[in-house]
């Protein structure tokens, strides 16, 4: 896809407030490096996420969506995040089939301790974004 | 069947088992239904079985106080236990009379077909593998295939799974004639920004009238997302971009719920090929999850339920 030399993605990030949220909070904190492409966005649990969420940031213009919440088994509300994957799993193969390219779309589980996990998917979605381009999903016709 | 039917019907609004019946009577148009919703026991003597009772009925159970007898086709059976399943109705109100179901006839295609308009027919009754069609007495043989409705020929359960009563006998031949896994299978051999500009020509012409909301059985929210004012999630003008977003979440919404009837495609005035959706929904749910929607009463609703490993390769 065609577009500036020096266009950088901008990605919203939905993270759990008891987990990845405090993830990212450690990766700032240990001064990690990574893309400052993530806009944060603090949710009680990953299972607020609504897949109209993930709809809306698309259809705002961001190039990218992140969920993030507690591992499996570690959700402070008890099955918040098992909730959550079977919407957000379902929700990620619909829009695929839609044609909205995977890699706009990524969830990932990040506990408080892995300051470094954040790092890395933050770094690998900006990756996958920027080799695909700009979202140009819902343009043209005004927004 | 149609005098088992009604004899058994009155029976119910008689012995006071059922507060309401609701079938099918005949609809203003030749070889059209309407949906009746009755308390009086003389009017059931106007319920019909034919191939033309293509209404949902189970649309109306959400929106009817006290015990309900209700008929049902394969369909609407499914659609009903995905509704005892979300608690929007209790099975100790309701008495499903179970019918057979051979397919239902799409009068849009038979019209196309022998090219005539419905009142110049005299008779159509589906025998085997055709269709008998009578026009001034002379008889025209249409193969199945090309007259069902687009659902009915991908049907795999077109007898009534939860029933009290059946009219008839049961009829359990899967009927795997339809186009509906070609179509997908197109879509899906497309690249991501040909399947999007698919979808978003598609959606260019719908005018949000809400017909397939309105119509479909598993949309029984009281208040619909689309009509909130805080947030406004989606603008109220037909724009696109919000008809695109309303339908994927109104099918992300009844995932495991929708039984791929075809209520939506069947009612929406500008023809956008919604079962393309629901049926790739109703896969995906089979495929990631092994749930089939209104199979089994006693089953957790699909999103409310999880197991303890699932969808590992979708999250890192």
């Amino acid at each position: 896809m065609e577009h500036k030399p020096d266009w950088e993605p901008t990605i919203v990030g939905f993270l759990c407030k008891w987990c990845s949220y405090a993830g990212a909070d450690l990766a700032g904190t240990s001064r990690k490096k990574y893309p400052a492409n993530v806009r944060i966005m603090k949710i009680p649990c990953s299972g607020r996420v609504d897949p109209l969420l993930v709809l809306k940031g698309l259809r705002l213009g961001f190039d990218g969506v992140v969920v993030s919440g507690c591992h499996p088994g570690d959700c402070h509300y008890q099955t918040g995040n098992y909730r959550a994957r079977r919407r957000i799993a379902i929700t990620k193969k619909f829009l695929e089939y839609m044609g909205v390219p995977e890699e706009r779309i990524q969830a990932s589980w990040v506990s408080a301790s892995e300051g470094d996990k954040f790092a890395q998917v933050v770094a690998d979605t900006t990756k996958g974004i920027k080799k695909i381009g700009p979202n140009k999903l819902f343009a043209g016709n005004g927004r | 069947m149609e005098q088992e039917l009604r004899k058994e019907a009155k029976k119910l609004l008689e012995d006071g088992k059922v507060d309401y019946i609701v079938g099918f009577a005949a609809g203003t148009l030749k070889f059209s239904t309407t949906p009746l919703i009755t308390r009086d026991k003389e009017e059931v003597a106007s319920l019909v079985i034919n191939p033309f009772i293509v209404n949902n009925l189970a649309k109306f159970l959400t929106q009817l106080p006290g015990r309900v007898g209700i008929v049902a086709k394969g369909c609407d059976s499914r659609s009903i236990v995905s509704l005892i399943q979300d608690n929007q109705v209790t099975r100790d109100n309701l008495v499903i009379i179970g019918v057979p179901c051979s397919g239902l006839i799409d009068m849009v295609k038979v019209e196309k077909l022998v090219d005539r308009d419905r009142d110049e027919i005299d008779n159509i009754a589906i025998k085997g593998e055709t269709v008998a069609v009578v026009i001034s007495k002379e008889t025209m043989e249409l193969p199945i295939e090309k007259v069902l409705f687009d659902n009915c020929l991908d049907c795999k359960h077109p007898s009534a799974q939860e029933y009290d009563t059946f009219i008839g006998e049961p009829n359990d031949t899967i009927c795997v004639r339809g186009t509906g896994e070609d179509k997908i299978k197109e879509l899906e051999g497309m690249t991501s920004e040909e399947r999007w500009e698919f979808w978003r020509t598609q959606f260019s012409r719908c005018i949000k009238c809400y017909a397939c909301r309105q119509a479909c059985p598993a949309c029984f929210c009281e208040r619909c997302f689309v009509e909130e004012s805080e947030p406004k999630w989606v603008l109220p003008l037909p724009k696109w971009q919000d008809n695109l977003i309303f339908q994927v979440i109104r099918n992300i919404h009844v995932a495991g719920r929708c039984t791929d009837c075809g209520a939506c495609e069947r009612v929406c005035p500008v023809n956008i090929p919604l079962r393309s959706l629901t049926k790739k929904m109703c896969g995906l749910v089979s495929e990631m999850f092994s749930y089939e929607a209104g199979m089994d009463k006693n089953a957790p609703p699909l999103m409310t339920a999880y197991e303890y490993e699932e969808a590992k390769d979708l999250i890192r």
